[in-house]
């Protein structure tokens, strides 16, 4: 068995599982299919969703709202981690803010986020800012701090002989797996985080497909949606590890 | 056209360390040392007894609270690329391949990149890993990454090179082996060494001279010249001799460390 089936075969394990335990539920519960659908019938209008498009417009919508709000985080977060790592007197001073911060759920943000944005796209992206800016902030100040400090005497005496040098080709270089690994966190919690954003005023996107299903008592819809959220998370995920594999050098 | 090896000079040089409780630890006393260029000098001494303190300090890690430290005439204020470090856990950069690490101060020296690498190659073949260029340092054993390093020191012509315990973490015969690729090296360079050892007979193989420390707080105990020419023979007679004359300074300075420590149980 080649690799990749080994490690893609347990997800299947899974979700046939799921799907299993699912179907005895609706046989022994009895209930009302809009409570509670077959999974044959949420099949089926998840075939219908892709047949006409609807379904990829909804995924590229929450894939593009995502995107944009961890870029956003990133060229923010990266350099504030940065300086943190590298300053303990800047440090200081930003720690009590970003921990004070951080406990607050995204979805605290909710009513702020449509009075600073209204309901159009930014106070979205902002919600999913707000999910995926402390996983990369608190990796990148641990990878900065956690560089070996024999490797910076080696650039000392190897010719780094400024800061800045020092940090370009030794300190980020060595920060970046956990950088890295900071990114692959955030996005999972940027995606997971979509459902809070597009609860308000949403006219397409996964978490729409999810909100607006309940609303019309469509349970299918809702389940397609979950399991689209999902599914998807653990293929981006998996474009994640790719990349980190390129960083890890043991 | 090599850069030529410079000396080093230490004048009633001091440490004193202050501890997080806010005591003061002193680890070295005023040490005074001459080292001429080209010399291969062996520090030696107990644990703790502030030899690498005073390699730190030669390096430009560390800034000594007395005294001075001098190379080629002028004090050494900061880490300099003229005056090449070999750490006893090689510090390579994992990120780099082989040869991108050997690369890596020819480029800090402004190097053009096709010359730097032909540059690197060569360290790399004189150290006999041309045909690991390509790998990443975490493919290699212990001793070939120290041999990596040494690529790296040498490949930059530094006047200097410091070396802090750098083959302390390998085995016995890797050990014997780089010994003699570092004097081959040394004799075709004829750098200025600094070597900072726990093996006596690793000192006695290699160095010119060796310098014993006292127990903390450091000061010299023996400044030795070992007069054996090269190759130098582990049974022979006068090596054994010279091994005896630097165990006796020794086993004085290690009776009073143990008395120190157990004196030290007893207080805790």
């Amino acid at each position: 068995m080649t690799g990749s089936a080994a490690r893609t075969l347990p997800y299947i394990y899974a979700f046939m599982g799921i799907v299993l335990a699912w179907q005895m539920v609706v046989v022994f519960s009895g209930a009302h299919v809009a409570i509670l659908p077959p999974p044959l019938l949420a099949a089926k209008s998840f075939v219908e969703l892709i047949a006409s498009g609807e379904l990829f417009k909804h995924i590229g919508t929450s894939l593009g709202r995502v995107l944009a709000a961890w870029t956003i985080a990133a060229v923010i977060a990266v350099p504030l981690g940065l300086m943190m790592g590298r300053s303990s007197r800047f440090e200081r001073i930003a720690d009590p803010v970003i921990e004070l911060f951080r406990p607050i759920s995204p979805l605290a943000w909710i009513p702020l986020a449509i009075l600073w944005f209204g309901i159009g796209e930014s106070g979205k992206i902002f919600i999913i800012f707000v999910a995926t800016f402390f996983p990369i902030v608190l990796n990148t100040v641990a990878g900065v701090k956690g560089v070996d400090p024999v490797l910076i005497r080696a650039g000392q005496v190897l010719g780094c002989d400024d800061g800045a040098t020092l940090f370009r080709k030794v300190i980020l270089p060595a920060a970046m797996p956990n950088i890295v690994v900071g990114f692959r966190i955030s996005f999972g919690t940027g995606w997971a985080a979509i459902i809070a954003a597009e609860l308000v005023a949403a006219q397409s996107g996964l978490g729409y497909l999810i909100a607006d299903g309940m609303e019309i008592l469509r349970s299918d819809l809702v389940l397609v949606g979950m399991v689209v959220i999902g599914i998807l998370g653990v293929l981006i995920d998996t474009v994640f590890r790719i990349i980190l594999r390129a960083f890890s050098w043991t | 056209m090599e850069t030529q090896a410079k000396p080093v000079e230490i004048r009633d040089l001091e440490m004193v360390f202050n501890t997080s409780r806010g005591e003061q630890v002193r680890a070295l006393q005023p040490v005074s040392l001459e080292i001429a260029p080209g010399e291969f000098v062996a520090l030696v001494g107990p644990s703790g007894c502030g030899k690498s303190t005073l390699l730190n300090i030669l390096a430009g890690f560390l800034t000594p609270t007395g005294g001075c430290a001098l190379a080629g005439g002028e004090p050494i204020t900061r880490p300099d690329i003229d005056h090449g470090m070999v750490f006893q856990d090689y510090a390579l950069f994992p990120w780099l391949s082989v040869i991108d690490n050997v690369a890596f101060g020819l480029e800090r020296k402004g190097i053009a990149k096709a010359d730097r690498l032909k540059q690197a190659q060569n360290y790399l073949e004189l150290v006999g890993l041309g045909e690991f260029a390509q790998k990443r340092p975490s493919e290699l054993s212990g001793g070939m990454k120290q041999r990596v390093a040494l690529a790296r020191v040498f490949a930059t012509d530094p006047s200097i090179i410091f070396m802090d315990e750098p083959f302390g973490a390998l085995d016995a015969l890797t050990r014997r082996f780089l010994q003699h690729q570092l004097l081959e090296i040394w004799q075709r360079h004829k750098k200025t060494i600094v070597f900072v050892t726990h093996s006596v007979q690793e000192a006695i193989y290699l160095a010119n001279r060796i310098v014993v420390m006292t127990a903390r707080p450091g000061r010299i105990k023996i400044d030795q010249e070992i007069e054996l020419s090269y190759p130098r023979v582990y049974t022979e007679a006068k090596f054994r001799n010279y091994e005896k004359l630097i165990y006796d300074q020794l086993d004085e300075e290690l009776a009073k460390t143990f008395d120190f420590e157990s004196k030290g149980v007893v207080r805790d």
